[in-house]
């Protein structure tokens, strides 16, 4: 174990600051300029709100245990709260200059955002499980219905508010800050506290937690985080409209979450880049007909059906069963690709289908495919860490008290 | 009237109460077969089967393809009308069909993973409605929303009954407004018998046509008025057919769960599930049993949503009622067979006075608020018991 000293850590958080911003100017020339596509810069900054979205998510479902799926309703709290604030009281401040009312607008969203997390945070306090998912879920249709009626926040029609050339520098800063406060904290004993109330309430409280404080302090943390996101949202597309939050935006975060492995911040990072990139891509899908996604179906159910049957039955060497896994996904593609091969020569399967309506269906099929072959998501509690690369590269295990230290 | 800063319940009419009334308690009686579906399975397994209101849904694309298959479906015999065997055959249709899909979906979804942690089944469940949702939406929403066809319910005649007569008073002046309403058509209709044009009628045709105007619109005027201050009720004939069959399948299931052996296998599987399969019940096959029953019954409820109420059709159609009926069922007390029928008559009146108060955009909002309402001050509900869940 070294010895703390306060000159190191002072140092080592001024390289990390600098750093982080030094990426997110970079990230700035790399995306934000105007020599790129506009699709693409748009596609940047959007994939960042939606790190963002899924971090805070995890840090009240994986991280805290409180399963909450109305996370779109913060979200729209904090874009309905920049685009109402900079279309009216703050309108000179937010046409002139952008990255200040950014930063200005994100603190407000994240304080009303945030203000909504303590009270649906309270709810937590009596409720577990799937009875605190379905009131989350409803909170989060309550606001949408409430917005929808409102004249002032331009019912079905949504706000106009100013829309910025780029916003990705605004965005990549609110990504790290998001990820840098999740993986701070669970380096401190205020997160070991979380982690607690997620393994054992009872338990944790018997030890001392305060379970409201962590309860509501996750929500807080987490619905500001949104909050924010939501801000940028606002002013990247210029315009919020209550379609955008609706109850399919709560089921995408809520995915990249569980996808990633609940309560992994490098699962969960990934897992939503990944997840927001694929759906977007298959906007400009081509049209299909309509035996293809019933191969693909049969595809599936075939090769989901003997992975599940290698998982539980099989309990050989790693080799063998690593064999038999890649078999059974082969299997399943080449199922596919025969029966939708085969398929669509029936006269009656041949109807031709717009490609966009796969994008839902895609998410839904990752969710139940995910449960029933590793529940834990992709990372499960694992995260990036460097020893971890070392030992990918051969280097000898770090025993984990040096890394702790 | 639907922002929240006007007067509340400025557009109540307070004569249309009780067929408001009347409707919620019809409305209320489909819910509660949706309801009795989430709480036998939560009953049994603890899982808030999210999929059920999508079981629902496919339960009247079941009703929808059986009326087809009648030949009621588009560009079918236009002089076709429907009979008691129709409705029939189109309840064993859905009940057909949405018990077939409960089935598979216990077998495939909720089976492999039952012992894995309980939020895994919730998020499987959470998977499957999307899934069935959007994948319902390629391969069943080709032509747009459906509707099935009204000539398959043969008694669509309304029964009246009027609870209070209108005001003797008012009805009295429309009367003689309505004879001096026909004196004036009758003299005018002579006047302009003789006219030579029709069209450009004489100063004294025009001054007749003018009172006879006159009159007519304090006469409706009048008589709008009389029938306000009058009571009515009208319900469909279907409606109350609807009624005995959901009053019939009540009565099985009560039946059933009380008094056969399954349904003591049933009961006892809710009571401790562990103990229950070491008294050699067979779990998988109770919890089969269980789903196929509560599925059925969400078919026969969406047969009668979509034909006696006329909702229009598509994949989405199964959310709403699916979420009302899970609120109905948390309100009784989830797990709690009288409690769900009871929390869902509460809940198809609650929304109906909802819509009948002015606020029909909060229509589905009410479901939500009365869940949170009841999971904050009564978690058991209304005849569950008062237990806080603990871990």
């Amino acid at each position: 174990m070294k010895t703390f000293s306060v000159a190191e850590w002072t140092r080592s958080r001024f390289i990390s600051v600098v750093v982080a911003l030094f990426f997110c100017f970079i990230c700035q020339l790399a995306f934000g300029g105007d020599g790129l596509k506009i699709y693409l810069r748009l596609l940047f900054s959007l994939v960042g709100i939606y790190v963002t979205l899924a971090v805070s998510l995890n840090l009240i479902n994986g991280i805290t245990g409180q399963f909450s799926i109305g996370h779109a309703a913060f979200y729209q709290i904090g874009a309905y709260t920049a685009a109402l604030l900079g279309s009216t009281y703050f309108k000179p401040m937010a046409d002139n200059s952008s990255l200040l009312w950014l930063l200005i607008a994100m603190g407000f969203s994240a304080i009303t955002a945030g203000v909504a997390g303590f009270i649906v945070g309270l709810p937590s306090l009596r409720l577990r499980g799937d009875y605190l998912a379905v009131v989350t879920l409803g909170i989060g249709e309550i606001v949408n219905i409430i917005v929808k009626n409102q004249k002032s926040l331009g019912e079905a029609y949504g706000l106009s508010t100013a829309k910025y050339e780029s916003t990705v520098f605004a965005v990549v800063l609110l990504a790290i800050i998001c990820i840098a406060v999740s993986r701070n904290l669970l380096k401190t004993s205020h997160g070991l506290a979380f982690l607690a109330v997620r393994e054992d309430e009872i338990a944790s409280s018997a030890m001392g937690v305060n379970l409201t404080k962590i309860k509501v302090t996750a929500f807080v943390l987490g619905s500001a985080f949104a909050g924010a996101a939501g801000a940028l949202y606002a002013h990247t597309k210029g315009f919020v409209g209550p379609a955008d939050f609706s109850m399919d935006t709560s089921f995408l975060i809520l995915t990249m979450v569980v996808l990633g492995g609940t309560g992994s911040i490098t699962g969960t990072t990934c897992a939503a880049i990944v997840l927001f990139i694929i759906p977007e891509k298959m906007r400009d899908m081509h049209d299909l007909m309509l035996g293809v996604p019933i191969g693909v179906a049969i595809g599936i159910i075939g090769g989901v059906g003997m992975l599940k049957r290698i998982q539980d039955t099989f309990h050989g060497e790693g080799n063998v069963r690593l064999g038999m896994n890649v078999g059974a996904i082969a299997g399943g593609i080449l199922t596919a690709y025969i029966a939708s091969k085969l398929l669509c020569q029936i006269h009656g399967l041949q109807t031709m289908i717009n490609g966009q309506l796969f994008r839902m269906p895609v998410l839904a099929i990752t969710l139940v495919v995910l449960m029933l072959l590793r529940p834990q998501g992709i990372f499960g509690h694992h995260e990036f860490s460097w020893s971890w690369v070392q030992k990918l590269f051969g280097k000898r295990p770090v025993p984990e008290s040096e890394v702790a230290s | 009237m639907s922002t929240l800063c006007a007067l509340p319940l400025a557009s109540v009419d307070f004569t249309t109460l009780p067929q408001q009334l009347v409707n919620g308690f019809l409305l209320g009686a489909i819910y509660a077969l949706v309801a009795l579906g989430y709480t036998m399975v939560y009953g049994v397994l603890k899982l808030i089967n999210f999929a059920h209101g999508e079981v629902f849904m496919l339960g009247s694309y079941g009703a929808l393809f059986t009326s087809w298959m009648l030949g009621f479906g588009p560009g079918g015999n236009e002089a076709l009308t429907g009979s008691w065997l129709t409705l029939v055959i189109m309840l064993f249709g859905s009940m057909l069909v949405s018990g077939t899909a409960g089935f598979l979906i216990e077998r495939f979804a909720y089976r492999p993973i039952r012992n894995h942690p309980r939020i895994a089944s919730l998020i499987t469940a959470i998977g499957l409605s999307l899934l069935l949702q959007y994948g319902g939406q390629i391969f069943l929403l080709q032509g747009g929303k459906q509707a099935i066809n009204s000539k398959v319910n043969p008694f669509a005649d309304d029964l009246t009954f009027n609870l209070v007569k209108p005001d003797p008073k008012l009805a009295a002046e429309a009367a003689t407004y309505q004879k001096r309403v026909d004196d004036a058509q009758v003299a005018k209709d002579k006047q302009f018998e003789h006219e030579s044009d029709r069209f450009n009628p004489s100063a004294f045709g025009v001054s007749l046509e003018k009172t006879l105007n006159e009159l007519k619109e304090s006469q409706s005027d009048i008589s709008n008025k009389a029938n306000r201050t009058a009571v009515t009720l009208k319900i469909p004939k279907g409606k109350l057919i609807m009624l005995t069959a959901i009053l019939g399948l009540m009565f099985s299931l009560w039946y059933l769960v009380m008094k056969t052996r399954m349904g003591r296998a049933m009961r006892a599987v809710s009571v401790d599930f562990n103990a229950a399969s070491l008294m050699g019940i067979n779990l998988n096959t109770v919890i089969t049993f269980t789903f196929i029953l509560g599925s059925t019954l969400a078919g026969a409820g969406a047969m009668m949503y979509s034909t006696f109420q006329a909702a229009p059709i598509d994949s989405f159609s199964g959310a709403a009622p699916g979420v009302k009926a899970f609120v109905a069922a948390v309100l009784g007390g989830i797990g709690n067979i009288p409690g769900a029928v009871l929390g869902a008559l509460v809940m198809g009146i609650a929304e109906n006075l909802v819509t009948w108060s002015g606020y029909s955009s909060y229509r589905d909002a009410i479901a939500f608020v009365i869940l949170i309402g009841v999971l904050m001050f009564r978690p058991g509900g209304i005849l569950g018991s008062n237990k806080v869940e603990k871990v």
